[in-house]
């Protein structure tokens, strides 16, 4: 009863706590979003022009770019994650499965200015050399690096759920005459899947907000791409143009705030795609 | 090592011809690192009867039905079904195992309806067919369609233990299997489901061999059929029912079942 007393208010606390950080983060950038918008209009946001020196705030470059770069990764990391999630869970023997473990683990937790630096000197030479680019920098590159970076959570997420399917469910699959690969998508994948979804949000998550890998890699040039699916034009997404210029905005200009209204921006799609996500999964 | 393969080589008395025989397990050896799981075991099963496995804990019963349903494939020896080796079974392992329905002790039902976990071992084309004549047939024989009858697309999970291990049986009765193997089918469960389990395989036994794992003494009684007494991994003795109970042969039968204990190193 006296630790039920103790521990209370220290969990409420926390709670109340994290509230308040959550509704003050939303507060900031609503606030600053509303000061942009009550200038600019919410046309700035299907607006392709970018000089703020010009007062001229189109975001859609970044947009475009944001989403081209998260798709890229997206495609490239959601089957190789999976893939080699499936192996290491499934076919792996566990002396050989822990080292696959370790390794994720230790690629989840490199930081992602070296994932950056990866990508200045064997990225973007190898592009260069390969598709013959002026410099390497493009949406491809943004996007292969940020692969490698959200693999390592696809992959511990989805084999993390793949081991949670008991053993019991498995040999009754077997029982039944399933052979290996209707094992995997008629029992493994399928009773895997909450967690499965659970990674790919978590690594969408990182994938939207990375700045840093992104920003050395992507090019930064504030234009939509010619035609507009060319993803080895460089580029610029939200997150390298708020890294780029939060330096150069005097605090409360209205560069400012339209850099902070890019971090809106990132904001609601995040929440879109986890509402979304989750909507899916009840569904389901 | 003549002397334990003869001691442990068993044929069941009435049903053994060969034409009658179903399944034939010869000189079946498991052996995990250095422990011998089962050694030299060997016995038939006819076509149409219930043996029950009796022993203590950890004489390798659960492990033979591993064997024979290729779960376990470390084995050596001869182990045939309807006169095919199983190790050579056209189609594989996966392919047998539509043939030897084997039940878990612990019940696990899939995550799906009531009525999809009855079809789930069925191929796509058998699904696609009208299965309904199917379903009910399996869950009426095993006990169940009663009781599930207005509620076929409901989630497996929400019946009870019992009902969830009747449901594993029609599951496995779907695909028609050659051969049953139950692994203490009644272990966890209440009275009644117990005894609607035993029901249906009294039923069943008139078709097809059913090889039944149980610790209950008074189940294997109620089951009648043949008896096989296993100890650390060797067969002790076989009989029908009323001899094993009434007159049992050998030393360490008499101490199982009287003391639930055996020692026959």
């Amino acid at each position: 009863m006296n630790k039920q007393r103790l521990l209370l208010p220290i969990v409420l606390l926390g709670c109340i706590a994290a509230l308040l950080g959550g509704l003050s983060l939303f507060w900031f950038l609503t606030s600053n979003a509303w000061n942009f918008f009550q200038s600019f209009g919410i046309s700035a946001l299907w607006q392709t022009e970018w000089y703020p020196y010009e007062d001229l705030y189109g975001f859609l470059p970044a947009i475009l770019g944001t989403l081209w770069a998260l798709c890229i990764a997206m495609l490239v990391a959601i089957p190789c994650g999976l893939a080699a999630a499936i192996v290491s869970s499934e076919l792996l023997p566990n002396t050989w499965q822990s080292i696959a473990r370790l390794s994720m683990e230790i690629l989840a937790g490199i930081p992602s200015v070296v994932y950056g630096l990866i990508g200045l000197w064997v990225l973007l030479p190898f592009l260069q050399e390969h598709l013959n680019l002026l410099t390497g920098h493009s949406l491809l590159a943004a996007g292969l690096i940020l692969s490698l970076m959200i693999l390592p959570t696809i992959m511990l997420m989805a084999q993390d759920a793949l081991d949670s399917v008991s053993q019991e469910q498995r040999e009754a699959a077997l029982n039944l005459g399933l052979d290996w690969n209707q094992l995997l998508i008629r029992i493994l994948l399928p009773q895997a899947w909450p967690g499965i979804r659970s990674g790919l949000l978590l690594a969408l998550g990182r994938g939207l907000g990375e700045t840093m890998a992104v920003m050395l890699v992507v090019g930064s040039l504030d234009r939509i791409p010619q035609p507009f699916y060319n993803i080895l034009e460089p580029a610029q997404t939200l997150t390298s143009r708020i890294g780029r210029e939060m330096g150069e905005a005097a605090f409360g200009s209205m560069h400012f705030a339209a850099l902070i209204t890019c971090g809106l921006v990132l904001a609601v799609f995040a929440t879109i795609i986890s509402l979304s996500a989750q909507r899916k999964g009840s569904i389901a | 090592m003549n002397t334990a393969k003869q001691n442990s080589r068993c044929s069941i008395p009435q049903t053994s011809t060969l034409n009658q025989t179903m399944v034939n397990v010869e000189n079946l050896s498991l052996q995990m690192g250095d422990k011998h799981i089962l050694q030299h075991v060997s016995f038939d099963l006819p076509a149409a009867d219930i043996t029950s496995l009796i022993g203590p804990s950890g004489a390798g019963k659960s492990s033979l039905l591993r064997c024979m349903n290729m779960l376990n494939t470390d084995w050596t020896g001869h182990i045939q079904v309807q006169h095919t080796d199983i190790r050579h079974w056209h189609g594989g392992a996966d392919i047998l195992r539509k043939h030897i329905g084997l039940i878990a002790q612990k019940p696990a039902v899939f995550p799906v309806s009531i009525a999809d976990n009855v079809l789930f071992g069925l191929s796509r084309s058998q699904q696609k067919e009208n299965t309904s004549a199917l379903l009910q047939h399996c869950l009426q024989q095993s006990a169940l369609w009663d009781e599930v009858k207005d509620r076929l697309d409901q989630p497996a999970n929400t019946l009870s233990i019992g009902q969830q291990q009747r449901l594993c049986l029609a599951r496995a009765l779907a695909l028609k299997p050659s051969v049953l193997l139950l692994d203490e089918p009644t272990a966890s469960l209440d009275p009644r489901s117990k005894q609607l389990i035993e029901l249906s395989l009294h039923e069943l036994a008139q078709n097809i061999p059913i090889l039944c794992v149980t610790h209950d003494l008074d189940q294997a009684q109620r089951l009648q059929g043949n008896i096989l007494f296993m100890c650390d991994g060797k067969i002790i003795e076989t009989a029908d029912c009323d001899s094993l109970f009434n007159h049992p042969q050998k030393l360490e039968t008499r101490e199982f079942l009287r003391w639930s204990v055996c020692d026959c190193d």
